[in-house]
């Protein structure tokens, strides 16, 4: 397989809630090693696509291939298996396990079967999954909060929490849905020198968000929704000056109902 | 008989269900301080009304002590925390019983010398009859105040959304309370009700009818009132056709498995919820 | 030993095995009111067992464990497909019919209870009692307790994270139901005597309240409870009554001031030592309102 070919491909990928048409033939293809932007209005269907995407919901059409292989009907759990690990747009990590254990949830998916869920993580104190998820917490300069208790660390800390737990699946795709999202500034830029490391390794990284110049700084590649179908895709510069999506976000030459762009600014 | 006394528990406990998705287990409870304090209380010497009067007090002034430690407590804690409470409610209250009144079986006096109408060679009981006729009037009442008035409607908005009754300028905390009253009364006059008819009352009294009405309320579907009726009414009909058909050992295996068999296959129940039952 | 003295330690041994037989499942986010029907498959198995093919009670009793389990193994199928209240309510309807069927079993004696020839006394039942304990705490040691709690606390991520929430669901159903059918083997053993009406709902949720007063986020969680339960009421040498009263008003009490059982993990690692100072931002978490968790 060369370089070029991509790692996920999307294939006339429909999903309806009801009457409601979410994402509507939607066809896109994340390049393997590229850093990639999928943007658009609140509602433009971008977290639909990570859940199409993890198996959190079924395709209503469509194929989804992983580098060629079709993972359509993989169930949800498996396909972390594959390589495709998330992040959530609301921080979702395990309110009863300590920062160690949550990212050791992370492990799971390469510890299938008896032996591997016999571990005896939390017994040998030398145990070496607990030592790599250590290790992980130690590169991400977050070893202080190892054993604390999660729901009472800062949030920007439990985001990258979040985020070496997604790592500890070794994806070779990692979904970061809005990962900037309610960071200040510094923390920002502390995610986003983060996120540039670990792409050092060639891992292929799809995000959602709001945060232009985050994108910009980040991404190469840029994707844009509306209203579930792709409108425009190209580089960050190419975006910026596409007319489309100038509309789609500034609003000024059709008139759309204001609120759906009010959030794209922030 | 003992299908409508189901249905007026079961009507106690979809109340809870339906309108603040609590599975009030402490109710069998409250069954249990009608049925004792209407047996205590004429006992006492008290005519028959202030007796029924005084359960219905009783009942209700339990179950608004429940509120206070489960509800309004609890709300937003873990999903099983009110329900481990109602079930403490419901140890206390029978072993309380214990205490005041011993666990023996007690016997009521017949209210009425000569209680049996015959007509056409039919018996009737005057109690039963009573007894019938008052709990379809109230759950119709019930149904009717739900869908007219304006308490009703906040409980409505309740069911559908805590949060947003909130923001809507619904008092959930005057009208949870109601909501406990209500059930409250029903189950303690549903006690009333089999104490007077089957004149025998203790302790544990409200154990096998409470479960039966959670059966009845389930069979139906939780949070509708009517098929909270119906589900007693069911679950009156296949005891007596599980007496007739297998004997009577048979009762609870029926019963229950019909239970088991609808939780399974439709755990919604047999009659789509009338208000709330988003919860499925 | 006095009597006396063995006959509580013989009670605390069996509660403190019926408690982790309900913190299994619980510790997966599932209320099983239908533990008592599990225990009872044990005891009336094993006293079978032990009666009729003079198996030695304690190889009787583990055998009563793979029955109970292998039954919840057979109905988790249907049952765990509901969930919340739905599957407490499930739990509890099979329970009640267990307990149906034994009472109309005449070759267990039916409603007239069934004796048990075999006798065993504190030693091998506190050994049992601690084998238990030992095997689930590490059980809990390994990746299959953080899986379970992962399971617990959000079934979506869980699932996207590669745990098969499915397959620990029924595990820690079917091995919380082997664990309380040894209880019930236990009991039968020692109390010589059993009858179906011995496991009722009551049993079920005294035994659900021993957990979720000691909490289950830990594995001490349910050994405290039973241990406080069944030791706590013979202190105050309190007429059974009014234990009762006093076992409900607490957990009542307990359930409103420590919605998470009387040991919470956050709190078991700061006892042991081993969080460090609380980071520097802490403060300012906890200065924010809490959260509900769950």
């Amino acid at each position: 397989m060369s370089a070029t070919h991509p790692i996920l491909r999307l294939e006339s990928v429909s999903k309806h809630f009801g009457g409601l048409r979410v994402v509507e033939d939607l066809n896109l293809a994340v390049r393997r090693g590229v850093r990639t932007a999928l943007i658009g209005p609140n509602g433009a269907g971008k977290t639909t696509v990570f859940n199409l995407i993890t198996g959190v919901f079924p395709v209503d059409a469509g194929r989804i291939l992983l580098d060629g292989v079709d993972i359509t009907a993989t169930s949800s759990h498996l396909r972390i298996g594959h390589g495709i690990a998330r992040s959530f747009q609301n921080i979702r990590l395990m309110p009863h396990l300590s920062t160690l254990e949550n990212v050791m949830v992370g492990q799971h998916c390469r510890n299938r079967g008896v032996r591997g869920v016999l571990q005896p993580v939390n017994l040998v104190p030398r145990n070496r999954w607990r030592e790599a998820a250590r290790a992980a917490l130690v590169d991400a300069g977050l070893i202080e909060y190892e054993r604390s208790t999660v729901g009472n660390l800062p949030y920007g800390v439990q985001k990258r929490i979040e985020l070496v737990r997604a790592l500890m699946a070794q994806p070779r795709l990692l979904l970061l849905d809005e990962p900037a999202a309610g960071l200040n500034p510094a923390e920002t830029e502390a995610l986003q020198a983060q996120l540039e490391k670990i792409c050092i390794g060639g891992l292929t990284v799809l995000v959602v968000e709001h945060d232009m110049h985050f994108v910009g700084a980040l991404c190469e590649d840029v994707i844009v929704l509306d209203f579930g179908r792709k409108i425009a895709e190209g580089s960050p510069e190419d975006i910026r000056r596409n007319p489309l999506v100038q509309e789609i976000y500034l609003g000024a030459p059709v008139a759309q109902p204001m609120e759906r762009h009010s959030a794209c600014s922030a | 008989m003992l299908g409508s006394i189901y249905a007026m528990v079961a009507v106690a406990l979809t109340l809870s269900i339906g309108v603040l998705r609590f599975l009030n287990f402490s109710i069998p409870g409250l069954f249990m301080i009608g049925g004792m304090t209407a047996w205590a209380s004429l006992r006492g010497g008290l005519p028959w009304w202030l007796a029924i009067g005084a359960a219905l007090l009783a009942g209700a002034f339990a179950s608004l002590v429940v509120e206070r430690f489960t509800w309004r407590w609890m709300r937003g804690a873990q999903e099983f925390v009110p329900l481990v409470s109602s079930m403490a409610f419901l140890l206390l209250f029978e072993h309380l019983a214990v205490i005041c009144w011993g666990s023996e079986l007690r016997t009521l006096p017949p209210l009425f010398a000569n209680a049996d109408w015959r007509i056409a060679g039919l018996v009737i009981s005057v109690p039963q009859l009573v007894g019938l006729v008052a709990s379809i009037a109230l759950i119709w009442a019930l149904t009717l105040g739900l869908a007219r008035t304006r308490l009703g409607r906040g409980l409505r908005t309740i069911a559908e959304d805590s949060d947003t009754a909130l923001l809507l300028g619904v008092e959930i905390n005057h009208i949870v309370p109601v909501v406990f009253l209500i059930s409250g009364l029903f189950a303690a006059l549903a006690g009333v009700i089999f104490a007077l008819n089957y004149r025998q009352v203790q302790p544990f009294m409200g154990e096998m009818v409470g479960l039966k009405g959670i059966s009845a309320m389930i069979v139906g579907g939780m949070g509708s009132v009517w098929g909270s009726i119906a589900g007693g009414l069911i679950i009156g009909v296949v005891e007596v056709m599980s007496i007739g058909y297998f004997g009577a050992d048979f009762v609870d295996i029926a019963v229950y498995g019909l239970l088991l068999l609808i939780l399974c296959v439709r755990p919604t129940g047999l009659f789509a919820a009338a208000f709330a039952g988003q919860r499925a | 030993m006095s009597g006396y003295l063995e006959g509580v330690l013989v009670l605390l041994a069996v509660n403190v095995v019926f408690a982790y037989g309900g913190f299994l499942p619980l510790a997966a986010g599932q209320l099983n009111l239908g533990l008592a029907g599990f225990a009872a498959i044990g005891a009336y198995s094993s006293a079978y067992l032990s009666n009729v093919f003079k198996l030695p009670p304690l190889i009787a009793i583990a055998f009563a464990g793979i029955v109970a389990g292998a039954v919840a193994l057979i109905v988790a199928a249907p049952v765990l497909r509901t969930r919340g209240i739905y599957l407490a309510l499930a739990t509890f309807a099979l329970g009640q019919i267990v307990q149906a069927i034994i009472l109309n079993l005449e070759v267990v004696g039916g409603a007239a209870g069934y004796p048990v020839a075999a006798f065993i006394r504190l030693p091998a039942i506190a050994a049992t009692a601690t084998v238990v304990v030992a095997l689930v705490w590490l059980l809990f040691a390994t990746r299959f307790g953080i899986a379970v709690t992962a399971v617990h606390d959000d079934e979506t991520v869980a699932d996207l994270m590669g745990i098969d929430v499915r397959a620990f669901q029924v595990a820690a159903f079917a091995l919380g139901s082997a664990i309380a059918g040894v209880g019930g083997g236990l009991y039968a053993h020692h109390f010589s005597f059993i009858e179906a009406q011995y496991f009722n709902i009551s049993l079920s949720i005294t035994i659900v309240l021993y957990v979720l007063l000691g909490g289950t986020q830990t594995v001490f969680g349910p050994l405290l409870g039973a241990a406080v339960f069944t030791l706590l009421p013979e202190v105050l040498r309190a007429s059974a009554n009014w234990r009762y009263v006093a076992f409900a008003a607490a957990l009542i009490v307990l359930m409103a001031l420590r919605p998470e059982g009387l040991v919470t993990g956050a709190q078991l690692r700061r006892l042991l030592g081993l969080a460090r100072a609380q980071p520097r931002h802490a403060e300012v978490a906890a200065a924010l309102p809490k959260e509900p968790s769950g």
